[in-house]
This record gives C-alpha cells, sequence and structure tokens, in this order.
C-alpha cells in the first residue's frame, strides 16, 4: 500500500503540466467566456441563444453529424489498416506507414482539398476516366466530405491504436488457440476487450479532430455542407461579417459543450474498460 | 553527472532568460521619439509638415513601411510597391498578402505598438466604416482630396476610397463552348457543374458581391436581397453550381471554368492564365451591375506616420492611380482625371465594357443584406 | 512472463518486448496462415490505392504544362522563392523547442498518473482532449487578446515586455506554447501507451527498492526504456508543427506552411508543387529519424 506521501509527492509531478495548460490555454479559453456573454458592452446570454437557433443549429448537429460518421468509420478502417501493418513481416513497411501516417495526420486544408478535388472533382482525373460524371457522381457533399475527413483521421487512428496492438502478446494468441478458441473468438473475448480503452481513445480523438477540421471543408464544399466552424470562421477573419465576433465565441463555447458531452460519455466507459487490465 | 546538479542548471537558465524578458514599455513612443516623430503621427495633411518636400524627407528619414494583405496581382500592387520603393528609397515589408480586412483589422489591434504593425490598409468599405467608429485610423486628407468625389471619402479624413470594379463573369472559353455573358445565362444546362464563386459570400468580399448582383438581375434591388440568394438556390438544383472555392489553381485544373469575380482580378487572371492553356474571357453581366469600391485608411498607431502619409500621396497622384488602372481597376480619382487628361488613354481603353454609372447601397442597406444572406445562405445552398 | 504450457512449440521466445520484430507463427498453421496473407494484402492494397491517388493527382498537376508535356519547372521554382529557407529554418525550430517543452511536462505527468496520482487520469484525459475541440481560430482569437492586454493595459509593468519578447518574428515563443497545447493529446496517448507497454510500476518499485531517488528512476531506469513512445511522439509534435498553419498565419508569423499558403494565390502549380514537395520532405525526415533511432535501439 502506497503511503500517502509518495502518493502527494507524485502530484507535483504534474503540476508543471497543469499550470502550463491552466495559464496558455486557460486563459484566453476565459477570455473567450468573457467575450460570449457580452454582447454590445453588457452582461447577455443574448449570442449564446442566438448561436443555437437558425443556421447556426443547422450547422452544430451538421457537424456534429459529420464528426461521428468519420470517427467510427475511420476507427474501424484505421484498426484494420492498423492490425494489417502490424502483423506484416516487413519492418520496413511498419515504418513507412507509421511515418507516412504521421505526416497525413496533420495534411489538411487547401492543399488537400485539392487534391482530392483533382481526384474526383468534376474534371478530376478519376472521374473523367470512369465517366463518372455521366452517373451523376458529384464530390461536394456530405459523403464527399466525409471521404476527405477519412484522409486524415485514419493515419490519425493507425498512430493511436499502433502501440496497443503492439501490446497484445502473441502468447495470449497462442494460448487462445491452444485452448480451441477460433480467430474470431479471440478477437472477440480477448483482442477486443483489451484494446477497448485505446480505441475509443482513438475514436474521441477522430471526432474531435473531424469537430474543429475546416479550411479543408471552406475550400471544398463552401456553405452547402452546413458546418459550425465555417460560421466562426465567417464571423472571425471574413471579408463581410463585421461585429459577429462574439457570435462566434459562443458558438465555439457551443462546440467545447459538445466536446464535453462526448467526454462525459467516454470517460466512464475508458475506466471501466481498463479496469481489469490494471 | 547529478541529476540535481542538471537541474539546478536547467533552472537558473530558465530563470535568467525569464528574468530578461521581463520590463515595462519604454516610456517614450514607438516608432521614434523625436518631436518629428510626433507631429507626423497627427499630421492631418502635408501642409502640417510644411509642404510635400518637408513630408518626403521625413519619410525617408523612417526609411520603411508596413503593408498589409496587398497581394502582388491585385490591381497591380506589386508594381504600386516596387515603383513606391524605387521612387523614395523606402522599403516595403508586404505582410500577410492574402490577409482578408478582417485579418487587418485585427492586425491593427493585436500588434499595437509594435514595430511591425501596418501603417497602411486597405479594406472592404464596410470595414474601414467600423473601424472609423472604432477610431482605429488617423484621420489624413491628401492633396488631392477635393478631387475625390463626395460620398467615397470620410468627412474627417479617417478613411476614403481608392479603386473599386464591376462584378463580372469570367470564362474559360477553352473549355466553354460559348461562354455566358449575364447571369440570365449562367442557369443554362450547358454549365452544369461549372460556375463557382472566390468562397462564400459569408466570407469573401467579391462572392458577397456576385450575390447582390444577381439579386439586382433577378428583380431584387439594394434593400433586398433575397433574389440573389434564390438565384443562386437555382443554380444548385440545376447542378450548375459548384461549391469549390475558385483559386488560379482550379481554374487550371479546369475544375471552375466559369467564375464570379471583381473584374480587375478576372482581367489580371486572364494576362496569367494565357500561358497556361486558358483563354480566359471577362464580361459585365448587363442585368446585374453591382459596384464596389475598396478603402485606404492610416493606423493610428503607425510605427512609421510620415511614411503611411507619403504613401497615400503617392497612390493619389497621377502616378499611383495610372499603376492601378495598369491593373485594370477603377481608381476613384478617375472622373477628374479624365477630364484633366491624366489618365492612361490606352489602359482606360482596356477596361472591361460596361454601360452607365454605377449606383452604390448605403452602409444599412448593405448591413441588412449581410444579416439576410448570414442566416440564409447555408439552408439555400444545402439542400 | 515465462508461464507458457509445455505444448506452445519453441519457436515463440519469452517476454517478448512489445513492438519487436515477431518470430514467426507456429509451423502447423501454415494453411490459415495463407488467409491472413491475404485479408492483409487486401488491406494494404485498398489503403494505398486511397492515400496515394489523390497525391498522384496534385503531382500530376504539377508537371503537366500545356503545349509541353511533362515538366518539372514548377519544383525547380520552389527553391528559388523568396522566403523558403528562412521559413522551413523557423518551422523546424519551432518544431524542436515544442518537442522539448512538450516531453518535459508530459512525461512527469504520466508517470505521475500512472504510479502515484489514479485520480489525476480524468483531468489529464480532458486536458489532453480539450486543445482538440476548441477550434484553431478560436484559441487564436483568445490569445491575441490576451496579447492585446500588453499595449492596452500593461504597458508600465513588467509583463509588457514579456508579452512583446514572446511575439519575436524571428523566433515566436508564443507559437511554441500553442503548438505544445495542440501537440499535448498526441504526445500524452503516445507516451501514456508507452509507459502501460513497460510495467512502469514494476519498474520503479524495483528502483527504488534497490536505493534510487525519484530524479534517478525517471531519468535512468524509465526513460530508456520508453525511447518508441518518446519517438513516437517526437515525431507527431515535428509533423504537427511543420503542417500547422491557422495559428502561425492569423498571428502573422512566417513558418512553412504559412509561407507555402502565401505564394499558393499567385503561382497555382508551384503552389501545389511545394504542398506536395514538403509532404515529401517531412515524411522522408521523419523517415530518417525514424530509423536512425531504430539502429540506435537495435545496436546498444
Amino acid at each position: 500500500m502506497r503511503d500517502s506521501r509518495t502518493r502527494s509527492k507524485s502530484r507535483w509531478a504534474a503540476l508543471p503540466l497543469l499550470v502550463f495548460v491552466v495559464i496558455v490555454f486557460g486563459v484566453p479559453m476565459l477570455v473567450l467566456l468573457g467575450g460570449t456573454f457580452t454582447k454590445e458592452g453588457t452582461l447577455s446570454t443574448a449570442n449564446i441563444t442566438e448561436s443555437l437557433q437558425g443556421a447556426y443549429l443547422t450547422a452544430l448537429i451538421g457537424s456534429v453529424k459529420i464528426s461521428a460518421l468519420v470517427a467510427v468509420l475511420g476507427g474501424v478502417l484505421g484498426t484494420f489498416l492498423a492490425q494489417a501493418v502490424v502483423t506484416s513481416r516487413f519492418r520496413a513497411l511498419r515504418e513507412a506507414v507509421l511515418t507516412a501516417s504521421g505526416v497525413l495526420a496533420n495534411f489538411g486544408g487547401v492543399p488537400l482539398a485539392f487534391a482530392w478535388i483533382a481526384t474526383l472533382g468534376n474534371s478530376g482525373v478519376v472521374t473523367t476516366t470512369l465517366g463518372l460524371g455521366d452517373h451523376g457522381w458529384s464530390l461536394y457533399n456530405f459523403w464527399g466530405l466525409t471521404l476527405v475527413y477519412l484522409y486524415f483521421s485514419i493515419p490519425l487512428m493507425v498512430l493511436t491504436v499502433v502501440p496497443a496492438l503492439d501490446g497484445l502478446r502473441p502468447q495470449w494468441r497462442e494460448a487462445a488457440q491452444n485452448n480451441g478458441a477460433s480467430t474470431w473468438q479471440f478477437w472477440r473475448y480477448v483482442g477486443v476487450p483489451v484494446l477497448t480503452p485505446a480505441l475509443l481513445g482513438g475514436v474521441v480523438l477522430l471526432f474531435g479532430g473531424a469537430f474543429s477540421a475546416y479550411a479543408t471543408a471552406q475550400a471544398m464544399v463552401g456553405s452547402t455542407v452546413p458546418l459550425v466552424t465555417l460560421k466562426i470562421a465567417d464571423a472571425l477573419t471574413g471579408n463581410v461579417l463585421i461585429g459577429h465576433e462574439n457570435v462566434a465565441l459562443a458558438l465555439s463555447l457551443d462546440m467545447i459543450l459538445v466536446a464535453g458531452l462526448v467526454m462525459a460519455v467516454y470517460l466512464p466507459l475508458q475506466r471501466r474498460s481498463a479496469r481489469w487490465l490494471r | 553527472m547529478s541529476t540535481r546538479t542538471a537541474g539546478l542548471v536547467a533552472a537558473l537558465t530558465i530563470t535568467t532568460s525569464v528574468i530578461a524578458a521581463c520590463g515595462a514599455a519604454p516610456t517614450t513612443a514607438v516608432g521614434g521619439s523625436e518631436s518629428a516623430g510626433s507631429t507626423a503621427a497627427t499630421a492631418t495633411s502635408a501642409q502640417d509638415f510644411g509642404g510635400l518636400d518637408k513630408l518626403v524627407e521625413a519619410a525617408k528619414k523612417e526609411g520603411r513601411l508596413n503593408t498589409i494583405a496587398l497581394p502582388p496581382d491585385w490591381a497591380n500592387y506589386g508594381e504600386v510597391i516596387k515603383a513606391f520603393e524605387a521612387k523614395y528609397g523606402i522599403k516595403i515589408t508586404s505582410d500577410n498578402p492574402d490577409g482578408s480586412s478582417q485579418d487587418e483589422i485585427n492586425a491593427v489591434k493585436t500588434l499595437k505598438g509594435q514595430d511591425r504593425a501596418p501603417d497602411v490598409l486597405d479594406l472592404g468599405s464596410a470595414f474601414a466604416l467600423s473601424g472609423a467608429q472604432e477610431g482605429l485610423f488617423a484621420p489624413y486628407k491628401v492633396q488631392s482630396w477635393d478631387k475625390i468625389p463626395e460620398g467615397q471619402k470620410d468627412a474627417s479624413g479617417a478613411w476614403y476610397y481608392d479603386y473599386g470594379g464591376y462584378i463580372s463573369i469570367g470564362c474559360d472559353a477553352k473549355r466553354v463552348k460559348t461562354c455566358p455573358q449575364t447571369f440570365a445565362d449562367l442557369l443554362k444546362p450547358d454549365y452544369k457543374g461549372m460556375v463557382a464563386l472566390n468562397g462564400d459570400p459569408t466570407k469573401a468580399g467579391a462572392a458577397f458581391a456576385g450575390v447582390y448582383a444577381a439579386s439586382l438581375a433577378n428583380q431584387g434591388s439594394f434593400d433586398d436581397i433575397q433574389p440573389g440568394i434564390d438565384f443562386f438556390k437555382k443554380l444548385k438544383e440545376n447542378g450548375n453550381f459548384n461549391p469549390v472555392e475558385a483559386t488560379p489553381a482550379t481554374v487550371e485544373k479546369g475544375e471552375t471554368p466559369i467564375t464570379l469575380d471583381w473584374d480587375y482580378l478576372q482581367a489580371g487572371y486572364a494576362k496569367e492564365f494565357s500561358s497556361k492553356g486558358v483563354d480566359w474571357k471577362i464580361s459585365i453581366p448587363s442585368d446585374g451591375q453591382y459596384a464596389n469600391f475598396y478603402a485606404q485608411a492610416i493606423n493610428k498607431w503607425a510605427p512609421h506616420p510620415a511614411a503611411a502619409r507619403l504613401w497615400q500621396e503617392f497612390l493619389y497622384s497621377p502616378e499611383g492611380q495610372n499603376l492601378w488602372l495598369k491593373g485594370y481597376a477603377r481608381p476613384v480619382l478617375l472622373p477628374s482625371m479624365q477630364q484633366d487628361g491624366s489618365a492612361d488613354a490606352a489602359m482606360v481603353a482596356q477596361l472591361p465594357k460596361v454601360e452607365g454609372t454605377p449606383s452604390f447601397p448605403t452602409p444599412d442597406q448593405v448591413n441588412k443584406a449581410k444579416e439576410t444572406l448570414a442566416s440564409g445562405w447555408g439552408a439555400a445552398v444545402s439542400g | 512472463m515465462a508461464s507458457l504450457t509445455p505444448q506452445v512449440t519453441t519457436q515463440v521466445t519469452p517476454g517478448t518486448v512489445p513492438g519487436a520484430a515477431r518470430s514467426g507463427r507456429p509451423r502447423q498453421r501454415s494453411a490459415t496462415a495463407a488467409r491472413p496473407r491475404v485479408w492483409r494484402g487486401v488491406v494494404l492494397a485498398l489503403a494505398a490505392v486511397y492515400f496515394l491517388v489523390p497525391l498522384i493527382a496534385s503531382f500530376v498537376f504539377t508537371v503537366k504544362v500545356p503545349d509541353q508535356g511533362f515538366s518539372l519547372d514548377a519544383y525547380g521554382q520552389i527553391f528559388s522563392a523568396e522566403g523558403f529557407g528562412g521559413s522551413l529554418l523557423l518551422s523546424l525550430g519551432l518544431g524542436v523547442a515544442t518537442i522539448v517543452l512538450v516531453l518535459l511536462l508530459t512525461l512527469p505527468a504520466a508517470v505521475a498518473v500512472r504510479l502515484g496520482a489514479p485520480g489525476l487520469r480524468p483531468v489529464l484525459e480532458v486536458i489532453c482532449t480539450l486543445p482538440l475541440v476548441v477550434p484553431p481560430i478560436t484559441f487564436v482569437a483568445g490569445i491575441s487578446t490576451v496579447l492585446r492586454w500588453g499595449p492596452d493595459y500593461l504597458a508600465s509593468t513588467p509583463f509588457y515586455q514579456t508579452i512583446i519578447a514572446v511575439q519575436n518574428p524571428d523566433f515566436p515563443v508564443v507559437l511554441v506554447l500553442a503548438y505544445v497545447v495542440l501537440a499535448l493529446p498526441f504526445a500524452y496517448r503516445s507516451l501514456d501507451a508507452g509507459l502501460g507497454a513497460i510495467d512502469v510500476r514494476t519498474l520503479s518499485e524495483a528502483a527504488r527498492n534497490l536505493g534510487a531517488s525519484w530524479p534517478h528512476v525517471l531519468l535512468r531506469v524509465i526513460i530508456p526504456n520508453m525511447r518508441s513512445a518518446m519517438a513516437g511522439a517526437s515525431f507527431l509534435t515535428l509533423a504537427l508543427v511543420l503542417g500547422e498553419f491557422t495559428i502561425a498565419r492569423l498571428l502573422s508569423f512566417q513558418t512553412f506552411p504559412n509561407w507555402i499558403y502565401r505564394i499558393s494565390g499567385s503561382q497555382a502549380q508551384v503552389s501545389v508543387a511545394v504542398s506536395v514537395f514538403s509532404l515529401l520532405i517531412t515524411w522522408l525526415l521523419l523517415l530518417a529519424l525514424s530509423t536512425a533511432g531504430a539502429r540506435q535501439r537495435s545496436g546498444s
């Protein structure tokens, strides 16, 4: 049983990080809160109520929809890819894919949009070669944007899940086989439960990443797919809207609240799934 | 080497560097503490310097100028900057060329008191108005102040229109058989998936103007932008609307062969694209003529106040105005320059053809239109 | 983990270090071994198509010149473009500083959570996921408002120069601070996964029993075992810094991604070429670092 002195001493080790986050992240966020609740110089909740109505509400729901879809799809596909890479015999392949994932997880914005426009846009290479345009194909909708968002989400999932897959010791696989388990049974009763904390963490990471992305959507679909980050960008760095900054800050607060909800669901799940691992 | 010594050394290094970075602001003003500096910051005309030559002298002493959001191929700003540098020997730092008007206002506020704050601003007219209301600009009247038409400058000199243009339809004649000439043409089925704006109308000024122009073409008015929104809704339903943000890259790729943008930008693109296999044609739609000006202003806390004022004098001299004309923009002094013959006739002839004279919406009409757009655009095009 | 049942063939080596190359599957499953290989091949092939085709399409755009066919001019123009070297060096420097600071802050916290303060785990989880859902735009709006306090309210306090100093365009510390916040989620998860894989509790208890002080345990026992997790966290952070452009652009600092965006306005082919090129060099850089790390690991 650890003595309380050691326990309190360990807490100090986390102090620099906490102090840093409070100052560098917390202070700007407090400023954000201040701006959210200010309308023309006076304290008011008008910005929040405005941010939850009409076009803004549609945008918020649209963002949640696409982020959830990308998180789940990316989670599943990323895990399969990670497993394929981890179980491969070629170490070079593993290194190449992992480093490429690190690079592609941060690839976004206009270059990513252009790459996909050049591929599957109305005059894209694949579209013209396969004659997809005649069948009514369009990249510029919810599903097209999902396809593009997966481009940086799957690598992110791979990066998150590979360390956990590495932790799946081959001895467990062999032990399961020796006890007569099929591959499916191994995964269902041993593999997936062990991986669940990492999988959940990855899915949450993917949700957050897709939720706060905007430059790609701006370059590719504009307002045809309603997204809350586009609305925030319109108000904070645009050439058209003036004086809407505080509504944008209110929208950001809404985003944080949505994230809070996701965390509220994720944390108990994570704790329960990791309990038997300790 | 014990960990304790290492820790102590690290702590010492960090503490000394942190202390070195502390310190109160210097009591003297930023950007020159001589009396000449403080005079320059409050000068409202060249007379306050004792004449244009004294202004040139003071500016040369400052030696530098910070500009922001001036793309080199926008109204020929590249050449304007080079000409100014060559004429006065003042080095220009052109920051954030792709910035928006909001970015400029943000830079003024965030970089206040720093040496790299922008000296001069080129803003959308609505932003110039709101910036003046917030007290961000230093009033200054250039020597040709009286020649700027009424209604195109702020009475106290906080901002003044510089150049403008019409919304036009640009079209790649190599990829499109018959180029559309009017807004009504854009709805034709020949243009499926081809018509694009340079961004969202809720974010990009030219796109907003495009919707306003579409409204004028469809029985709307400056008071009513809804027909414009409905037009684009129809365009989307037809399948003609391409939501991609039109850029030189997407045009060259062939993804956005038809775009709506300011005519001076389209004309600049025509030159740039001719070597890339694109035959860019421009037409100002006769059914929806919408023109708008941008505005100049001087940062109240400009680090180089004399150079900033000299820049304005340069821009509003025939030399500066003709350089803008060379960029296919319509400079604000064009009417008076055409009268006294200082306008470059060849360049005037190059401007895209338009009938009649433009009328402009009032700030209230523009604000109302923006509100309508902000709440209605998303629903209209995401159908 | 020597507790294997005797029926297992001796091909398996006990106590495998996670992440090392597998020693191969038992011989009796050669028939079923073919199935995973096919499945793996299909997955890898699909992934290759999905990830490579858009990049190839971009590349094709950059080398196609009308009337001339193939030409690599766009790539040649990258190096002569103004600002290429300076912005790249700045981004690399920011990356290194961010990596150092992130590891310094996160490693002790991750170890503390595992060893002595499990109650801190939810706190750290929240802290390390929050930066992901606050869009960079909003974060920058907050940061720039705070920076504005300098000239507006703090002009007569020592903090004024601090605020100016962190915005020094030659090496903006404010960007390092912002990037550390952005990198926290990835670094923390990477380190946490690594700590989980090495059974840090046993290791540290053993070391403490042998009389090591806590700093000694951290520096000489835990860190050497965490090399691959730390390397992973470092690569992620470096890739993040080299790819992040919203914050740099809104605060007007000339980082490499910001420079790429700047020249995209005027020259279409060169700008796309720069993106493709920067992807390539980032990847090669990470690959070089990771193979160097692997060689060091296997050599030591």
